[in-house]
């Protein structure tokens, strides 16, 4: 029996794992090469044809050997087992896909008594729609198939960009290959997109032709030639080797720069790093910057499914690829679709980023905030305040604490592109059409920030009035400025005496963003008493009894069992098991009937049993899409329980 | 073969006729008094030298090819072919102007015949000018060999002892396209519609004629990797020689145009194959051939992209070698070629066969 088995850990569809051949062990990622020689990759080869030894191996089946050759040929009892197929002839057309499916569908059968269907492999086609591809693929579960391979020719053009669609309609609990031509840059795309075992056979070739692959370059070697410094130690003689030992060189050196970067995209993973490192890699090619936008915009959803909640606590955000990174389209997605602002605000401040996160506790942010208070006093309740930055557009006071905004980090020129500043408008728009048309704006900004409010003032019904267009918003003439307008607004408006009330604002703002438009104002009702401080931690109760605390580290609000009793009818992120109650600090994926899909890693979420009721809260470790797929791995790991 | 298999067939036989457009019907009505193509080159039979004539006569063409089946994928000979068949007279002219161009040879000499379909089937070459032509050659005293090209179908008991009787002892040799011994990569892969048992059954008929047959063995059809080729033609010049052929001729796949060859080509799907292979096969069929059959290989297009080619930079050597091995037999000819490329052979052999990624 072979199996794959998902672990810990995500940082977009990148995951750890073991994939277990009998009772030899690997942990994926994994790399797979042609030569055993290296204990980091798994050896492979057709069968009857390439060496075979004693390791377990990847054997592809040659089209056509009948089934009582294959233990002739020398088939190892735990070799897992690549399904035969024709080259190039899937792209006749679509028709021919489906027909090198149903060759293998074939083949499973007519092998399962000598390879058990756990061990197989299948092939996936080029020119294959989704929706066939995810009918065909289910065929092969039902027989109990649970790995694919995807081709990729390594022009990164449309046939790779294919492979890693197509890949993305793979149940979660399937072991995905990525085999043909790979370069070492494009090993953290394809890791974050999720796959499992990557192919190292164009170390092998570039080797062959004398060529030195680099981690994001390479270079052709010529006997004579200046070369690059190599540390490595292969490459120590590599000035005086002939040509066959050049190859031989050249495939240690390659090799390892496939182990190499396949640990730099783990360990980046494990820090919440590797979209950083994705992204990073886009300066390689123009080919590897258009593959990559066209995963972004093509299987959005995809990478975001699997993308936690929280992350790193500095999230760089350097070019135009991150303007759509999932952690920064999902903050801009729930802010327009699920925050509501605080009622009772008269005023709008706009203000601009600082370098320093939370913005409060920086410099200028602390000027702004004590001119705000010299000028409107026990008024200052009516404003509202708001921060424009790129590329998450606006951030809300009341969630600057929240991930990515109290995290992201980005070069500071003051020049905006024309795609950040009408992602700034948009999410400016949408926000103050959620306010009262009889606000008024005060845009405190100058340069790109003014840039923003100015695309989007014909598009907001307020009024707005500019404070500083000329200068930076920090100098102190321009909080001069900004003083003597909200004098004159604080007497114009007749603004009545309003404490502000930043702890209820805070909790409210971010239950609605953490758990959907309503969460805010059933876990914070007028009732409510909070205690605590914003940057530290704020605890929230109705009479008494502890609903839940914002956690400043976090951003994010804990549930006591009550606070998730209160909004459970919210019938969103709700995890059901089969069970009555929940035993133990975990709830393992095995146990769980039904997840809501919207639930990703790192998200509080509320346990249901089998009779609806609300019986543990906690907090998710995988997507809910895995909750219900996979077979094992923990999926939640319980805060609050009921006790029997 | 599995339903599956028979719909992979029947999707190349659609896949092949599609290929050739309308390149069959668009050909245009040829001088039907002159042959398509006709030349000479030194030759060898038995241990004498001499010169051999090779005439491709103009006809209508390969039947197979010219129907709904579509033809070979890699095929598109009949293109060299007319519109229009040409008549008995016609086609014995030809048959008379290509002979010109023996005037000035002298014996020994071979005659090969070509129509890019098939010279005993009388759709294309009626009996009496098939016979008109024998006799022509018949006459001739300086003509010792010839050779006839036809699909095994063709090769019956009778129109046999009429080409024997007219040819008298001249050594005779039939030219068949078993292209694979595989019946399902010449099925599937070729789309050539005659199965293993067809050409045993041709050779033997042959025998009993004292005709020697001469199998055309195809390196690296459409959808097989270099190795499944290397392999597949290895076994079949095995299985040629075993049904008792008396001449292997490798014919490595050239790109030709309306082909399915040519459209995975244009793809990036297809990859002739590596002047290494052909050299491989040869060295194997002639081990595989000891005396009993005689070894030979004429590349078309030869370190050409279109053509059996390596890295560019040893073609000339490999080709030189090969034309020179098929004169001479001698295999050593092989043991002074090398190349840096040779390792990128060597991985394409094995990674294209494990990811399944043409290699180019």
């Amino acid at each position: 029996m072979t199996e794959f088995r998902v672990g810990r850990g995500h940082d977009g569809p990148a995951r750890l794992g073991e994939y277990i051949m009998g009772t030899e062990v690997f942990e994926t990622p994994l790399l797979a090469g042609p030569i055993f020689s290296h204990t980091k990759v798994l050896q492979y080869g057709t069968l009857g044809r390439d060496l075979s030894n004693s390791r377990p191996t990847i054997a592809a089946l040659p089209f056509g050997m009948k089934p009582e050759e294959i233990d002739k040929a020398g088939l190892g009892d735990i070799d897992s087992v690549l399904l035969p197929s024709l080259i190039s002839f899937s792209s006749l057309d679509d028709q021919a896909s489906v027909l090198t499916l149903r060759h293998q569908l074939d083949t499973v059968d007519e092998i399962k008594e000598t390879v058990d269907p756990s061990r197989l492999i299948v092939r996936i086609p080029e020119n294959i729609d989704n929706d066939v591809f995810k009918s065909c693929i289910n065929d092969f579960h039902s027989k109990g198939v649970r790995a694919a391979a995807f081709m990729f020719d390594g022009y990164l053009g449309s046939t790779d960009l294919d492979s890693i669609i197509l890949r993305s309609n793979l149940p979660a609990s399937w072991l995905a290959l990525a085999l043909g031509k790979i370069a070492p840059s494009t090993v953290p795309l394809l890791y974050y997109t999720g796959f499992d075992v990557i192919d190292t056979g164009y170390a092998y070739e570039a080797a062959a032709t004398g060529v030195r692959l680099w981690r994001n370059d390479s270079e052709h070697i010529e006997t004579g030639k200046q070369q690059r410094f190599c540390s490595c130690m292969h490459c120590e003689s590599i000035a005086e080797a002939k040509h066959s030992e050049i190859v031989e060189i050249l495939q240690n050196h390659n090799l390892d720069v496939y182990v190499s970067i396949l640990s730099e995209s783990v360990l980046a993973m494990k820090s919440g790093r590797l979209r950083w490192l994705v992204e990073s890699m886009t300066h390689v090619s123009p080919n590897q910057a258009s593959i990559q936008r066209q995963v972004d915009k093509q299987i959005y959803s995809f990478i975001e499914e699997f993308t936690p909640t929280t992350g790193a606590d500095n999230v760089p955000l350097i070019g135009p690829e991150s303007y759509n990174s999932p952690v920064v389209k999902r903050y801009r997605d729930f802010l327009a679709a699920r925050y509501t602002p605080p009622e009772g605000k008269q005023i709008v401040l706009l203000l601009p980023c600082s370098a320093k996160k939370p913005y409060s506790d920086s410099k200028s942010h602390r000027r702004f905030l004590e001119t705000i208070e010299s000028a409107l006093g026990r008024a200052s309740g009516r404003v509202a305040q708001v921060i424009l930055t790129s590329p998450l557009g606006i951030v809300p006071r009341e969630l600057e604490r929240i991930f990515p905004a109290a995290s992201y980090d980005i070069p500071v020129t003051g020049d905006w592109d024309a795609e950040e500043t009408s992602l700034g408008a948009e999410a400016l728009i949408t926000y103050l059409n959620k306010l009262d048309p009889s606000c008024t704006v005060v845009a405190h900004v100058s340069g790109g920030y003014l840039g923003i409010v100015k695309a989007a003032e014909s598009r907001v019904s307020q009024s707005i009035i500019y404070t500083t267009p000329e200068a930076s918003a920090t100098s102190w003439e321009s909080r001069q400025a900004l003083q003597e307008t909200l004098v004159d607004l604080k007497r114009v408006l007749q603004l009545k005496d309003t404490p502000p009330k930043h702890l209820e604002e805070i909790v409210r703002a971010t239950a609605d963003f953490q758990f959907g438009t309503g969460a805010g104002n059933i876990l914070v009702p007028k009732n409510a008493k909070l205690g605590g401080k914003p940057y530290r931690q704020i605890v929230c109760r109705i009479d008494k009894e502890q609903i839940c605390s914002f956690i400043a580290d976090t951003g994010l609000l804990s549930l006591t069992l009550s606070g998730a009793k209160l909004i459970a009818p919210l019938n969103r992120y709700w995890v059901r098991l089969d069970a009555p109650i929940v035993k133990g600090g975990s709830i393992f994926a095995v146990g769980i009937k039904e997840a809501d899909s919207s639930i990703r890693p790192g998200d509080e979420v509320i346990v249901l049993n089998n009779q609806d009721e609300v019986i543990a809260v906690g907090r998710s470790e995988m997507s809910g899409r895995e909750m219900c797929e996979l077979k094992r791995g923990r999926a939640v790991s319980v805060r609050h329980k009921v006790e029997v | 073969m599995t339903d599956t298999l028979e719909q992979i067939q029947s999707a190349v036989k659609i896949a092949s006729f599609k290929s050739r457009g309308r390149s069959v019907e668009k050909r245009r009505a040829k001088n039907p008094n002159k042959p398509s193509a006709a030349w000479t080159t030194p030759s060898r039979i038995g241990t004498e030298s001499g010169t051999a004539l090779s005439i491709v006569l103009s006809t209508i063409g390969c039947a197979h090819a010219r129907s709904d089946e579509g033809g070979c994928t890699m095929c598109s000979y009949l293109l060299d072919g007319s519109s229009r068949n040409p008549k008995s007279d016609e086609l014995f002219n030809q048959f008379q102007d290509a002979m010109s161009k023996l005037e000035k040879e002298s014996a020994p000499l071979t005659v090969k015949i070509y129509t890019s379909g098939s010279f005993l089937d009388t759709e294309e070459i009626p009996s009496d000018a098939r016979n008109r032509i024998l006799k022509e050659i018949a006459d001739d005293d300086r003509i010792r060999k010839v050779v006839l090209e036809s699909r095994p179908e063709y090769v019956q008991d009778s129109i046999l002892a009429d080409v024997r009787a007219i040819l008298d002892d001249r050594i005779i040799e039939i030219g068949m396209g078993l292209e694979s011994s595989s019946d399902v990569v010449r099925s599937l892969c070729i789309n050539k519609n005659f199965d293993l048992k067809a050409f045993r059954e041709a050779v033997e008929i042959g025998k009993k004629h004292n005709v020697g047959t001469r199998a055309y063995v195809l390196l690296k059809p459409p959808f097989l990797t270099e190795r499944d080729a290397l392999l597949d033609a290895q076994q079949t010049v095995r299985d040629a020689i075993d049904a008792g052929v008396s001449t292997i001729s490798l014919n490595p796949v050239n790109v030709q145009s309306s082909t399915l060859v040519e459209k995975l080509w244009k793809k990036q799907r297809y990859r002739p194959p590596w002047l290494w292979s052909v050299v491989e096969v040869l060295r194997y069929a002639h081990d595989a051939a000891k005396d009993s059959a005689n070894v030979v290989c004429d590349p078309a297009a030869a370190g050409k992209k279109r053509g059996t080619h390596n890295c560019g930079k040893c073609d000339s050597d490999f080709i030189t070698a090969i034309r020179q091995f098929s004169l001479t037999s001698d295999v050593q000819v092989f043991d002074n070629l090398a190349c840096d490329c040779k390792s990128l052979w060597k991985h394409t052999l094995s990674h294209e066969d494990l990811s399944l990624l043409v290699h180019r």
